[in-house]
Parts: structure tokens; sequence; C-alpha cells
């Protein structure tokens, strides 16, 4: 060892140090410069850094809230709720908001695909020129044995040139169906409603002017008809004048977001809703409860019922239907909002039925469109599906087209959809993404997303005022896939039949010539041109003074209501749990591919991004399972594994299990990522032809495995009790 | 401390502290100059032969009396004359081949405010402010670099020189 450090040893080390140095410097990446890119070709009137609004509507749901996007240099950075239309009033839902992940979604498609496997998810890129010609031909050669499948949220005047297309092929006209429209009751509430008013319409609820309401099932506050403006109804309702805030009761066996919002909660069993609203109308009748008005009322509508076994079949004592009954009899303005129909069609008439006891008021009836021009999607009953797929079966269906709607995912397995798809000729899905649908169809056409597209859309249910949203592109588009009414116009061309129903050169030419027939609103401008402009830049029509509400005509029913009590399916010595299956207000049916949307935790358990099954902690502890371990819920038409919730506020014989995830396609985000509880369901209908997708009895079974579940809240807290002091009835 | 210096061990002690600290000292030196520099941009960009040729600021830069931003020119305005102007130049045919390609430039940022602090160019712009006040000589910079440090003492010096010192000195003005 030198006892000192020599000349060259020094001289090595120091140029060792240098070199170091030097090479360390050299480095590329040394720093990373955050870079500016401005555009290749900059958008015109788009001028950097000051934001442009384009007013739209929102395609989330068929309600047709009017919104607001916020483009900067061209892009679109937040979508808000318009403050001037009628419905929302400036409001918007998370799903509304969440609509920029579909603009932006990085699985969303960009050319036409063709595949020639069915099923196989290998398809070929078309130049759209030879999309359309085969498209065309398909379909022309099908002649009249064209079915065509619409999502309720689809663009009026594409409902209008599906019908046009439809008619001029001889083929039957568009049907509208999809999961959501059967979760939020719209065809079983129209029916209702042509049943007792001869209507055929759907109805609003003024809750603002109520003092009591009742809720068969009906989550409006969440996944329902239109949430946010019945959310804004909520506000309203709970600030009336004087202090008062009105008095809510929600019936349903698992608390919804609406039941944890009411002052009283009542868990009836599942399927028991209009046995519930028969009893309290015979109450009301047999006991004179209320004006007379409502008494002669009640006793004409409500059919006889067994009062003790309507109660135990509900799970609830006479005597507080006895007390509930006369709560809602006895108020000034008591309203009922009937719940999806899923367990019968009959109990949302009867639930509609205390509306009329009642007198009416508070109720609106939609009414027609301002223009007879003007179409809107109306989503038909579940026997209009299932005659459809019959048809697809028995092979007398040669082409089908499907539009917004992912009905290879939203219907139960036993319904049949796929098997008949196999006998179907030609499948062509017009979709922006890879959905289930699209799987399983021959041709994708990548269509635009509805902020890049044309259209409107007949508010419904409007409230009493009649409006009409209208949509236009916020953002260029940002690839190559086309709007589905450009491409049905260039296809029209080319099928004799169809050529001379289609004379418009694109779609925004049928489209002025559809919103030319709206008659002065509160937008103004004379002329053509003046009102056009003004319809796109107010985001929509609607009338320039509210009209004078109408009262709603005596009930015109030609016989009582009578509810069967619900017929449940699967032996309950085997399925000993009610099955509960539920729309998460957040996430919704198909929410599934938007990061934000399964990013926002429910709002009850706080979960997101998973299936859950929801079982009352009592039920649990018997079961022997806790949160995250994961369970198999089986019924008897299929199963499905997912981790427990504990949650406090569903019947211990009832098990609950959300909707929206289990995708095997739809991107990213949405594939193989939960379960869908569409699979424990049967595909029959149910008395009065609704999908009886309420009375499903189901088996739970621990798998012995458990998982990390993400949920923003604290376990203990929940399950224990604060003071760890447990919950009733263990 | 001579006696420790004699110690053999000790000795080898204080020569590796030494060329450590030292071989820190050039790295650091090296890095932090590099901070400092002026950055690389992918197209050696002159603003000195753009302005000596008699073009505006607003002439590229064309919100910075309109928008909180100035602007950047899009690789179209670009091609608008140099389409036809030194078409010869490497620069120039480094620029083309961006266009030909659908390729937008990425310009290495070289003024960047934390992002807590909002600051509009139109305001100052508007209020008589020339963009060599701020930025420097640009018209004679080949590489365009950052002359101020442009930290908020240096904003606020100006800002309670104005006659509306009262508002321009609230914290909310620029953080909000």
């Amino acid at each position: 060892m030198a006892r000192s450090i020599s000349r060259r040893s020094f001289l090595k080390a120091g140029a060792a140090v240098a070199a170091t140095s030097v090479l360390a410097g050299c480095q590329p990446g040394l720093r990373r410069w955050v870079t500016l890119e401005p555009y290749v070709v900059a958008p015109e009137e788009q001028p950097d850094g000051i934001p442009t609004w384009y007013a739209s509507v929102c395609r989330g749901c068929p309600a047709g809230c009017g919104i607001m996007a916020r483009v900067m240099n061209g892009r679109a950075v937040k979508i808000e709720g318009n403050p001037e239309h009628p419905l929302n009033a400036g409001k918007l839902c998370a799903n509304g908001q969440a609509g920029l992940q579909i603009l932006y979604n990085p699985d969303r498609l960009d050319a036409p695909l063709l595949t020639a496997k069915r099923g196989s998810r290998e398809f070929a890129r078309l130049p759209w020129d030879s999309a359309l010609s085969t498209l065309a031909a398909k379909v022309k050669d099908a002649g009249s044995a064209v079915a065509i499948v619409l999502g309720p949220t689809t663009s009026g005047h594409l409902v209008d040139l599906f019908q046009r297309l439809a008619k001029a092929l001889g083929a039957p006209a568009p049907l509208v169906f999809d999961a959501r429209s059967s979760w939020s009751g719209t065809a079983a509430l129209s029916a209702a409603n042509q049943a007792l008013w001869g209507q055929g319409a759907l109805s609003a609820y003024d809750l603002g002017g109520s003092d009591v309401i009742y809720s068969f099932g009906a989550d409006f506050l969440g996944a329902g008809l239109s949430p946010t403006r019945y959310g804004i109804e909520y506000g309203r309702f709970r600030s009336q004048p004087k202090g008062a805030r009105g008095y809510l009761v929600q019936f349903e066996p698992h608390m919804s977001i609406t039941a944890a919002k009411a002052d009283q909660w009542v868990p009836i069993a599942p399927g028991t809703e209009g046995l519930v609203a028969q009893a309290i109308a015979r109450i009301i009748a047999d006991e004179g409860l209320g004006t007379s008005d409502r008494i002669a009322r009640a006793a004409a509508l409500a059919g006889e019922i067994n009062l003790a076994s309507a109660a135990q079949a509900a799970g609830v004592d006479v005597q507080q239907l006895r007390q509930l009954a006369q709560v809602f009899a006895e108020a000034q303005r008591p309203l009922a909002i009937p719940g999806n129909g899923q367990s019968g069609a009959a109990g949302v008439t009867a639930a509609q039925a205390l509306n009329a006891i009642a007198g009416g008021a508070g109720m609106a009836l939609q009414g027609n469109p301002p223009a007879p021009a003007l179409v809107r999607a109306e989503p038909a009953g579940y026997g209009q599906v299932q005659h459809l797929i019959g048809q697809m079966g028995s092979g007398a269906v040669k082409a089908l087209l499907t539009y917004g709607t992912n009905l290879a995912y939203e219907l139960p397995a036993q319904a049949g959809f796929l098997d008949a798809l196999d006998k179907v000729g030609f499948v062509a899905t017009f979709s922006p993404f890879m959905d289930e649908m699209g799987a399983n169809s021959d041709m994708v056409l990548a269509e635009r997303t509805y902020l890049e597209s044309w259209g409107y859309a007949v508010v419904a249910p409007d409230f009493g005022v009649a409006a009409v949203t209208s949509q236009q592109p916020v953002v260029q588009p940002l690839n190559d896939a086309r709007s589905a009414g450009d491409v049905l116009l260039a296809m029209a061309k080319q099928i004799p039949s169809a050529a001379g129903a289609f004379t418009w050169s694109d779609e925004v030419a049928f489209l002025r010539e559809v919103a030319g027939g709206l008659p002065a609103g509160a937008a103004g401008g004379t002329g053509a041109d003046a009102q056009w402009a003004r319809f796109l830049q107010h985001g929509g029509w609607w009338p320039a003074s509210a009209p004078a509400s109408q009262p709603t005509p005596p009930p015109s029913a030609s016989a009582p209501i009578s509810v069967a009590a619900p017929q449940y399916q699967g032996d309950a010595t085997i399925y000993p749990f009610h099955l509960h299956v539920f729309a998460s207000p957040l996430l919704g049916i198909s929410g599934a591919n938007l990061p934000w949307l399964q990013g926002s935790p429910d709002p009850l358990t706080s979960m997101c991004w998973q299936t859950w099954v929801a079982i009352n902690p009592a039920t649990a502890r018997k079961l022997g399972v806790q949160k995250s371990d994961v369970v198999r819920v089986t019924t008897p038409y299929g199963e499905l594994e997912a981790p427990v919730y504990a949650y406090p506020a569903v019947r211990p014989d009832t098990i609950a299990v959300p909707l929206g995830q289990g995708h095997t396609d739809l991107g990213r985000y949405a594939q193989g990522r939960g379960a869908s509880p569409l699979a424990l369901l049967g595909g029959d209908a149910g008395p009065d032809g609704e999908p009886a997708w309420a009375t499903v009895r189901c088996q739970v079974t621990p798998t012995g495995r458990s998982v990390n579940m993400a949920t923003f809240e604290w376990t203990p807290g929940v399950e224990q009790g604060f003071f760890n002091q447990g919950y009733p009835g263990e | 401390m001579r006696s420790v210096i004699r110690s053999p061990f000790f000795r080898r002690v204080f020569i590796a502290v030494v060329v450590t600290v030292l071989v820190l000292a050039a790295a650091a030196a090296s890095y932090i100059s590099r901070t400092q520099a002026a950055p690389q941009q992918p197209i050696p960009f002159p603003h000195a032969l753009m302005v000596q040729a008699g073009v505006q600021c607003t002439f590229c830069h064309t919100t910075a009396t309109e928008s909180p931003s100035p602007g950047m020119p899009s690789v179209e305005k670009c091609m608008g004359c140099h389409k036809m102007i030194a078409t010869t130049q490497p620069a120039i045919i480094q620029l083309a081949a961006y266009w030909q390609n659908k390729q937008p430039i990425q310009w290495a940022r070289i003024y960047q405010l934390p992002r807590f602090v909002q600051f509009p160019h139109d305001v100052h712009v508007n209020a008589g402010l020339n963009c060599e006040r701020c930025h420097g000589d640009v018209g004679h910079m080949t590489v365009t670099h950052q002359v101020n440090n442009m930290n908020m003492g240096w904003c606020l010096a100006c800002h309670e020189q104005q006659p509306n010192a009262k508002q321009l000195m609230d914290c909310v003005i620029c953080h909000h």
C-alpha cells in the first residue's frame, strides 16, 4: 500500500474525473424540455387561449339535456349544462360530463371494418367507398327482410332516416330498445298512461310542488328517466315555501341514491311494488281516506286485493300500509312515481293509478313534438324485442342494421339474441367503438361521436314545456369516421327502391328542412337562415313563454287495475335469495369504457372499477363471508362471480348486483373487468309482456377466494357501526 | 493538523474526499450550466433573420393582443412564405419535411411559468409593453433564449411602479 498518492495515479484519477463529468454532460436527455407543439394546420376561428362555447345535446341518456362544450384551440375541454335550456337549466349529470371521454377515447374506430368470419374479431379495414357499396349491395339483396334496431339516444333525424329507409324497402319499422330503457321503465310507463289516459306518452312529475311523494322503486335521482332534471326538481321539493320540505317515501328492496335521500325507505320484496300501490289504493277506497273525489276514484281504479297476503308478500305490516295510505290520501298534492315494470307492467299502472286517484295535479303527460316533422326515438316494449329475436331465429331477417344499442351485451344470454343472430344473413353495426354488437357483426361502420355530429333530440319527458335540443359538432371530426346520416344517404343512392326517398345532398340539408318547420320560439329570428342559426346557437327550440300547465284529464281506465302476486323464478329451496339487479347512477349500463365514470365512486358504497355483490351484513355473517370475499351467485339462468360488499341497506333476503361491467369488448377500460348480472337473468317475458327481471331468485356460495377492493371509505365504520354496535336484526 | 495529514490513512481519506468533491462540483457545474443554456430546438429558427426581414412579432404570435396566450404559428403559417422563400436552405428543407409528413414541430419551450401563475399577454401588450421589454432583444437573437429571470420579484418590481399599484400588488391578480 502506498503511503501517498503518486503523481501518476493522481493524474490518472483526475483525468478519469474529467472524462466522467464531460461524458455525463453529453448525455442526450440530460434535461427533458417541455415542448410547445402548435398545430400543423390551425383550426379556423380558434384563437389560442380563448375558448369558444358550442351548444349541443347530451347523448348520455335519452332525456335530451342541453349542453355547452367549451372548446380551446379546437379541442373540447369541458362540458357543462346549457343554462338557457328549459329541461336542465345549466345542470348536468356525471354521465354528461364524461362525454369528453367518448370523444377522445383511445379505442375509437376510425375506418369501416369487415370480417370474413362473424365473431372472430378479426376485421379488415375498408375504404369508405368499398364499405358503402358492400353495405348497399347487402341491403338491396335482403329486399324487405331488413331489420333495424336503434338505441333510445339516437338523434331524431336518424330515426327518421332509418324509418324512411325501412318504409322504402318494405321492411318493418325500426325497433328502439336498450337495457337502460328497460331499467328506467320507459315503455312500461307509456303503456300505463295508455291504459289510464288513452295517451301512450311519458309522464313527468312536478316534485317541487308536491308535499308527499311515493316512489315505487323509481330511482329518479339515479339512473332514471331524466336524472338531471329530477335532481333540480328534488331541490325544489326540499325548498318549498315556509320551510316545507316535502315527504318522500321510497319503496324498494335495495337502497338506491333516491332511497338514501328519502325520508322513509320501505324495504319491500322485489317485484311487489305494484302490489303495494294497489293495496294503498284499495285501503283509500275501503276506509274512505281523503276527499270524496279521491275515494271515488280509488274505488273505481283499485281492484280487489287481499291486504294481508299483499303485505306478507311485500314484507310489510298491514298497519304500515294503512298509515301510508292515510298519509297519501290526506296530502294536499301527493305524487306517485312508478318503477320500471320489470315485475309486470300492471305494477306501473297501479302506481300511476295513485296519481289518477290523487287528482293528477303535478303530473304532466308528454305532448306532441312542436313540429310534426320531428321524430322521437320511442323505446319499444320487450315483447317487440322478443318478436324480433323470433324473426331473426327463423331466418326471416336477411340483413340486420344496428345503431346506438349494444344488444349483444345488453340482453341476457337466455333471450337468445346471439343464437338468433347466427341465422341472420348480414349484420352491420354503426358505432364509434368495437362493442359486443360490433364484435358479433359482419361490418362495423365507424360512427362519429355525438360531439362531432349533427342532429336533434325531442326532449322526453318534457315536464310540460315542449322542447327540442339541437346537436352540432363542437370540434372538427377527429378521424375518418363518418356520420350515420351521411352514410345512409350515400348508401340509399345505391339502392334503387330507396334512392327516391332520400333526395337530400347530406344530413345537414335534411336537418335544416326539418328544423325549418318549427314555429317561432324563444330564440326568435326571422327567416329560415336566422332561425337555423339561433337553433344551433342557443342549443335548441323551446317556446317563448312557458305554456299554461295542462290539467291532467280524468282517468279513462275501463276496469279496475289488478296486480298479480310476483311469480318468482327459481325454486326457493335451491335459490333462497331474491336477486335485485340495478344500475349504479354513475356507471349506468353503458359507461364502462369511460374512466371518469369507472373511477367515480358509487355514491352509496364508494366502489369503483368493479362489480360487487351487495349482501346484508347479517346475511353475510351467516354465509361466512365478508367484504372482499368472492362469491358465486347462481340463478336458474346462469352464474356470476364477484366480491362481496356488506351493505346494510338491502333486505337480508335479497342480493343486489350492479349492471355495467363484464364486457368482453368495448375497449381497454371495459374489457375483462367485473361481471355482468345480465347473465343471471332469463329471457322470457313476465305477465303483461315486460321482461321478468325483478323476480329472479338466486343462491350465493363462497368461493374461498378474496380480492383487494378499492373503496373510498373506512370499512370497519360501515360494517361494525360507529361504536361496534352491530345492526338491528342480528 | 499537520499531524493528522501525516498519518497515511487520513491522508488517503482526505484525498478521496477532495477528489469526490471535485467530481461532484464538476458534474454540478456541467448540469447547472446546461439548465441555464438555451434549449436545443428541432429546427434552428433564427428570430434575428425574421425581424430583420421586417416581420412583426404579431405576424406569427397572432393573439398577443387578444388572448392570454400569444399563440405559436402553425406549420401552415411558416409554409405560407417558405413555400417560396429560401427553399434551398437546410433549415427550410427540414421545415418542409414537417409539412409534407403533417408532423407538428416540437419546439422546446423557453418560457414556462409555474401553473399557479396566470399571466395574460393581452393585458400587458395592450397596456403598452412591447415584447422586448420582457423577452429581451429577440430581434437580434439567433438562438432564442431567456434573458430575464422571471420570478415574482421581477414582476412585482414593475407592478408596484404603476398608478394602479394597489390592485396590481394583490395576490389574486395572478394567483387565481
